[in-house]
């Protein structure tokens, strides 16, 4: 028996023989032994090891065999809660404010105290404005630049 | 599907649609139920603890990644199934275990099993079936990994020639070649391995 007769043995046995081919092959098995013989171990073969595989189990427990996979899950699953706040409205919005007020009162706080007149350099300031604790009503104007003081008394 | 919900109740379809919505405890019942014929299906053709388990992990991982694909074509199980052993011959590639024959080494080899006579595979009649199971499994260890995983896809699989092909990467001949080579040798090794314990 050569090769490609063996093969379609095989193919038969299988189902994946034409129609017509198989015909043929049923022929070749009534009247040849060696053929009948090869397609009785083959078929003997595939029951045997037809719903008999061997079955194994994970040999770890099923929380740590799980934890091993969440923890590759995790971040995807982070990824994908993302696009929410897209569609929560209001929360996307505060999401930019927040930084941004929280930025603005830095800069603000930054820039108070070197314009308080307390803290800073006289020679380098442009003008400064005093305004006395014993009377409101009175404001001092001074600038260094022009050389100039103006005194504003209020009497009432 | 809620938190306070009876998962190991719920059905793998239920579950499935859950798990698609983003529920991750219903995935991980999922993992649960399948996770032994996910592993038994990388043991069987890694042949090795470690890879195996690496790969199922793996498998389940791309599972969450697709499972927005799996449209209930096939059941779940199937679906994954087919995950693990198509990572399980890629990891097999890149080890070189599928290595090509030559078309030379491939009537050789055929052609030695062709010349073999018939075995009385009947003689295994009368095992206990936890016994048939193990000799077939350490039949399955001593064939090559290309013969091995041919017949797990198609024997175990019920993947037709021309899928087993597609998915091996290789000829329906080849298929075919390596497919009767793996159960003639496996025949044979089953039959000695009885002799054997007879002896």
């Amino acid at each position: 028996m050569n090769e490609q007769t063996a093969w379609r043995l095989q193919a038969w046995l299988d189902g994946e023989l034409p129609s017509d081919e198989a015909a043929e092959v049923l022929r070749l098995v009534n009247a040849d032994r060696e053929a009948a013989a090869l397609v009785r171990e083959l078929k003997l073969t595939r029951a045997w090891l037809t719903g008999n595989e061997l079955r194994r189990v994970v040999p770890e427990s099923r929380e740590f065999y799980w934890s091993k996979i969440e923890r590759e899950l995790r971040p995807a699953v982070a990824t994908a809660a993302d696009p929410a706040p897209h569609s929560a409205g209001g929360w996307g919005w505060w999401r930019w404010v927040i930084p941004a007020t929280l930025a603005a009162a830095l800069a603000v706080f930054l820039w108070m105290p070197a314009s308080s007149p307390t803290r800073q350099n006289a020679g380098l300031a442009p003008a400064e404005v005093e305004n006395s604790q014993e009377d409101l009503g009175n404001i001092t104007f001074r600038s260094d630049s022009e050389q100039m003081t103006v005194y504003w008394v209020n009497n009432l | 599907m809620s938190r306070s919900k009876d998962y190991s109740s719920a059905s793998d379809d239920a579950l499935v649609r859950d798990a698609q919505g983003g529920d991750m405890a219903a995935f991980e019942e999922l993992v649960a139920r399948h996770r032994d014929k996910v592993y038994a299906r990388a043991y069987s053709m890694m042949r090795n603890e470690e890879e195996a388990l690496d790969l199922s992990q793996e498998a389940w991982v791309k599972s969450w990644q697709r499972i927005g694909q799996f449209h209930g074509e096939s059941s779940f199980a199937t679906w994954l199934t087919r995950i693990v052993i198509n990572l399980c011959l890629d990891a097999m590639r890149r080890q070189k275990r599928l290595h090509a024959e030559s078309v030379e080494q491939m009537s050789q080899e055929g052609g030695l099993e062709r010349h073999l006579p018939a075995v009385q595979v009947d003689m295994l009649e009368g095992l206990e079936r936890q016994e048939l199971r193990e000799r077939i499994d350490a039949g399955l260890s001593q064939l090559s990994d290309a013969h091995r995983t041919v017949l797990i896809l198609h024997e175990f699989e019920g993947l037709e020639y021309k899928e087993c092909a597609k998915r091996m990467g290789c000829s329906i001949g080849t298929i075919m070649s390596r497919l009767f080579y793996a159960r003639r040798r496996l025949a044979a090794l089953l039959v000695g391995l009885h002799q054997e314990r007879k002896a």
